[in-house]
């Protein structure tokens, strides 16, 4: 049988491995998160130029190893000059890859992951919307089976009216049983456009108050849920 | 590891094995040849690299290695002292100086922005560098960080942090290796090389 196998993926972060190579992780379409060493990579003249950098998507031809697979080929899907062409799209693209990182099992596959953060990436290079990232990490909460509940109350069941967000109890609360973070009407508006199949309407919202609300509860509940701090959301906010 | 060397030869070597690259085989073969060298050729490596670490410092001004408060470039009246080339390391002033196409002085960011391992401007030289722009008669800052994703975000960060200053900044232009093949080359870095396409002269 051979070891060598033909894959799609994109990378999500990269490690410097001695003097020229990279540890590249990729999250592949058929054979889930896979960590492979791309020889040369660091040098000039490496035949994988860019390819390799996180966010790209690429196809790659992989050797399979015991611990780490061998990048043998990459061949670019999409370009990456879009993603780094301002401040906001890259760091927009690389909130996304940490996101999916954290949630993406290695050698797991994952289609559905695969094709929401294909599709995330592209939505950032084509509007970088300041709603994508929330969106996303929202999606992704839903697609893992944590849905938040925001159309009644999470305890009692009332219809409304809603005041309040909690990502443990895993929705919204009414007024007598709130606690959690206070959600404002707009802000529960936007929520549920996100969550309602009414994303391009969420994408087109303009920067405001709820929009910075729905993104501090999207990370605020993709943290909750990977018990782990993202570090890249915040790092450019005020930038 | 075997204890089977005397003690002090064993410590050599667990100190040799901690360096870079430098696997338990390797540190034994050094320490052997060590222990053969004459005794002047031995003491002249180890007061080497206690007189390197004793008077090697940071450039006050640009973070460069130094001997001194100030690097050699820093001190070097004949530079252009408008002109300055952001780099993420040390290393990468000898790279640039190489070429012997820049004039101007540096600054050294100790590193790039990762925000996937939490390195944030707070962890570089970013505070320093938007001082000295204050201070200094700088005109134009070249940001000379590496053409990888962490260092393009940095260059990023940088010009939509510094242009408001009211400085020129420029960015190192990306483009085909000499001496490689066009076949090989990716489509970023190859875009990128016919964006900044020139006329021939003729």
């Amino acid at each position: 049988m051979s070891r060598l196998y033909r894959d799609t993926g994109v990378v999500l972060r990269t490690y410097k491995l001695g003097e020229a190579d990279r540890i590249v992780v990729l999250l592949t379409a058929e054979n889930g998160k896979v960590r492979a060493v791309a020889k040369g990579v660091r040098k000039t003249n490496s035949k994988f130029g860019a390819r390799l950098e996180p966010m790209s998507h690429v196809k790659v031809l992989l050797y399979r190893g015991r611990e780490l697979d061998i990048v043998s080929q990459a061949e670019s899907v999409e370009s990456l000059a879009p993603m780094l062409a301002s401040l906001d799209r890259a760091s927009r693209g690389i909130a996304t890859l940490e996101a999916v990182d954290m949630i993406a099992i290695e050698r797991q596959p994952n289609r559905r992951l695969y094709e929401m953060l294909v599709g995330a990436l592209r939505t950032i290079a084509a509007h970088p919307s300041p709603v994508v990232v929330p969106a996303f990490f929202w999606k992704l909460l839903a697609a893992e089976g944590f849905r938040p509940v925001t159309d009644r109350c999470v305890r009692c069941g009332e219809a409304g009216p809603l005041v309040a967000f909690d990502v443990g109890e895993g929705g919204t609360l009414c007024r007598a049983c709130r606690q959690g973070t206070p959600i404002s009407a707009p802000a529960l508006a936007l929520l549920n456009d996100i969550l309602g199949g009414r994303l391009n309407e969420a994408l087109a919202a303009d920067e405001s108050s709820a929009t910075h609300e729905v993104a501090s509860l999207a990370t605020h509940a993709i943290e909750h849920h990977v018990e782990r701090r993202l570090r890249a959301v915040a790092m450019f906010e005020g930038a | 590891m075997s204890a089977s060397y005397t003690p002090v030869v064993q410590a050599l070597i667990e100190e040799f094995g901690r360096l870079p690259g430098i696997g338990p085989k390797s540190a034994q073969r050094i320490v052997f040849y060590l222990l053969k060298l004459p005794v002047d050729d031995a003491k002249r490596l180890a007061k080497a690299i206690v007189d390197a670490k004793e008077r090697v410092q940071f450039c006050d001004r640009c973070f460069n290695i130094a001997d001194g408060p100030l690097c050699p470039v820093c001190r070097d009246d004949r530079r252009d002292p408008t002109v300055v080339c952001v780099v993420e390391e040390p290393r990468d002033i000898v790279s640039v100086e190489r070429t012997g196409e820049f004039h101007g002085r540096y600054h050294v960011l100790m590193g790039a922005l990762n925000p996937l391992d939490g390195i944030g401007p707070e962890h570089l030289k970013v505070r320093e560098l938007v001082t000295r722009i204050g201070s200094d008669d700088i005109e134009e800052v070249i940001l000379c960080t590496n053409p990888n994703t962490e260092g393009e975000v940095t260059a990023l960060y940088l010009a939509r942090l510094l242009k408001p200053l009211g400085v020129r900044v420029t960015r190192l232009a990306s483009g085909l290796p000499v001496g490689g093949d066009l076949e090989y080359a990716d489509e970023l870095t190859l875009g990128r090389a016919l964006e900044g396409r020139r006329v021939v002269e003729t």
